[in-house]
């Protein structure tokens, strides 16, 4: 290896070898923020990097696994979990008030658009359940009502598109963390789905729905494949 | 290699589910993708880090993006394995051009190089033999620095160094090195 000076000056250009060199991770460190910053943002450069990393992807077999020290899962824990609880600060998605205006007008909004009649809530127990479902780097944002006294579950993409490729498909996660499916999110207009009884019979007070992009028609394998869109713990009101 | 075994026996379908588990927020999920997975991820944090303290630091914020990020497994094509080793080894190198105007090469230089596991699945031997073909046609102290520069997290600045030439040319030379690796890996 020999330092002829024409080397340096005929330095090969292109963001190509700018996403090479991010993913071997020889860049300095403004170098490296600032190619990470447009992996977020540019499509055509996230590509080229995906392209390389997966070129590499076999020298991680190299890598020998080392046990970590045992205390360090629940130091994880505790950043995670510990901190959710404080960091919950209450909004208006969150707020009581906002789902029981919401609920109430989604019920009466259906009944009357559908013509049909709606036995209204009982005062005593088992009032509607709300979920608003959500994902961190999600454009999608939907409110699910489910109404106990009909087993009618309505859900209403508040923000977001429904994508022309996909279909929205919706989980109960069971007991077992099994999602079980509840159905697909119509393409236009809110979706309004009966909920089979033994399902409408876990349908309570904390558990969790969630919405994943599957193949249109809805996942081949009744199990949940694709990428989680949005989802959210159910709640009284 | 107990813990290599572990991974071993997770097959990836499992480890796919795990993940799309995670990403409902299943902490029950987290915790048996934790199981299965730390050992190998703080291999790779301890390998490109060389510091315990710091490896074990890194190795919490890996998994707490792995539980902030797990929606986004599903969208890549990566496998589970290669998509979590990718989340730990670009945070380690992070941190590690955070941490270090280079001081110190010859403690890089000590870590050996093992020679490539046992533990190699059959999926990503196909892909090996491919980019270790290629790296064959570059001239060895060449490969050697792409290799290096990818295991160890190796900085341009501490290449140069190491092979005695100046920042740019060593730019230049691992460039050319990419663009020849690019052209066989696209044959």
């Amino acid at each position: 290896m020999t330092s002829e000076p024409e080397e340096q000056e005929n330095m090969p250009e292109g963001d190509d070898l700018v996403a090479a060199e991010y993913v071997l991770g020889v860049l300095a460190h403004q170098e490296r923020l600032a190619a990470g910053r447009r992996i977020e943002t540019e499509k055509a450069f996230a590509v080229h990097v995906t392209r390389w990393q997966k070129h590499f992807d076999c020298f991680s077999d190299d890598y020998q696994p080392v046990e970590p020290p045992a205390a360090l899962k629940s130091d994880i824990d505790r950043r995670l979990f510990g901190e959710a609880r404080q960091l919950q600060t209450p909004s208006l998605w969150s707020s009581l008030g906002f789902w029981r205006g919401i609920a109430a007008a989604s019920l009466l909004l259906a009944a009357v658009a559908a013509g049909r009649e709606f036995i209204p809530f009982p005062r005593q127990s088992s009032g509607p359940m709300v979920a608003s479902l959500e994902a961190a780097g999600s454009p999608y944002k939907t409110m699910a009502v489910f109404d106990p006294r009909t087993d009618m579950l309505r859900l209403k993409m508040m923000e977001g598109e429904m994508p022309a490729d996909h279909s929205l498909e919706i989980w109960l996660i069971a007991d077992n963390g099994e999602p079980v499916s509840l159905g697909l999110m119509k393409r236009d207009g809110p979706t309004e789905m009966p909920v089979k009884p033994a399902m409408a019979a876990r349908m309570r007070d904390g558990v969790r729905l969630s919405i994943t992009a599957e193949p249109m028609g809805g996942s081949p394998t009744g199990k949940a494949t694709g990428p989680v869109m949005a989802s959210g713990v159910v709640r009284t009101i | 290699m107990h813990q290599g075994r572990q991974i071993l026996e997770t097959a990836p379908d499992d480890l796919s589910k795990l993940i799309s588990r995670v990403a409902m927020r299943d902490r029950a999920a987290f915790d048996a993708l934790y199981r299965a997975t730390s050992a190998k991820l703080f291999g790779v944090c301890l390998r490109v880090l060389k510091d315990r303290g710091e490896a074990e630091d890194a190795l919490q914020d890996v998994y707490v993006k792995i539980w902030n990020r797990a929606d986004r497994f599903a969208v890549t094509d990566s496998s589970p394995i290669s998509w979590l080793v990718a989340i730990a080894r670009n945070h380690a190198i992070d941190l590690l051009r955070a941490r270090r105007p280079v001081d110190d090469i010859e403690e890089a230089g000590e870590i050996a190089e093992p020679s490539p596991g046992p533990e190699r699945n059959a999926l990503a031997a196909s892909e090996a033999r491919r980019i270790d073909r290629c790296l064959e046609e570059l001239d060895p102290p060449r490969a050697d620095a792409v290799r290096g520069a990818y295991m160890n997290g190796e900085s341009y600045e501490e290449l140069a160094k190491r092979h005695g030439v100046p920042l740019n040319t060593m730019r230049t030379w691992l460039r050319r090195s990419l663009i020849k690796l690019r052209e066989c890996l696209q044959r």
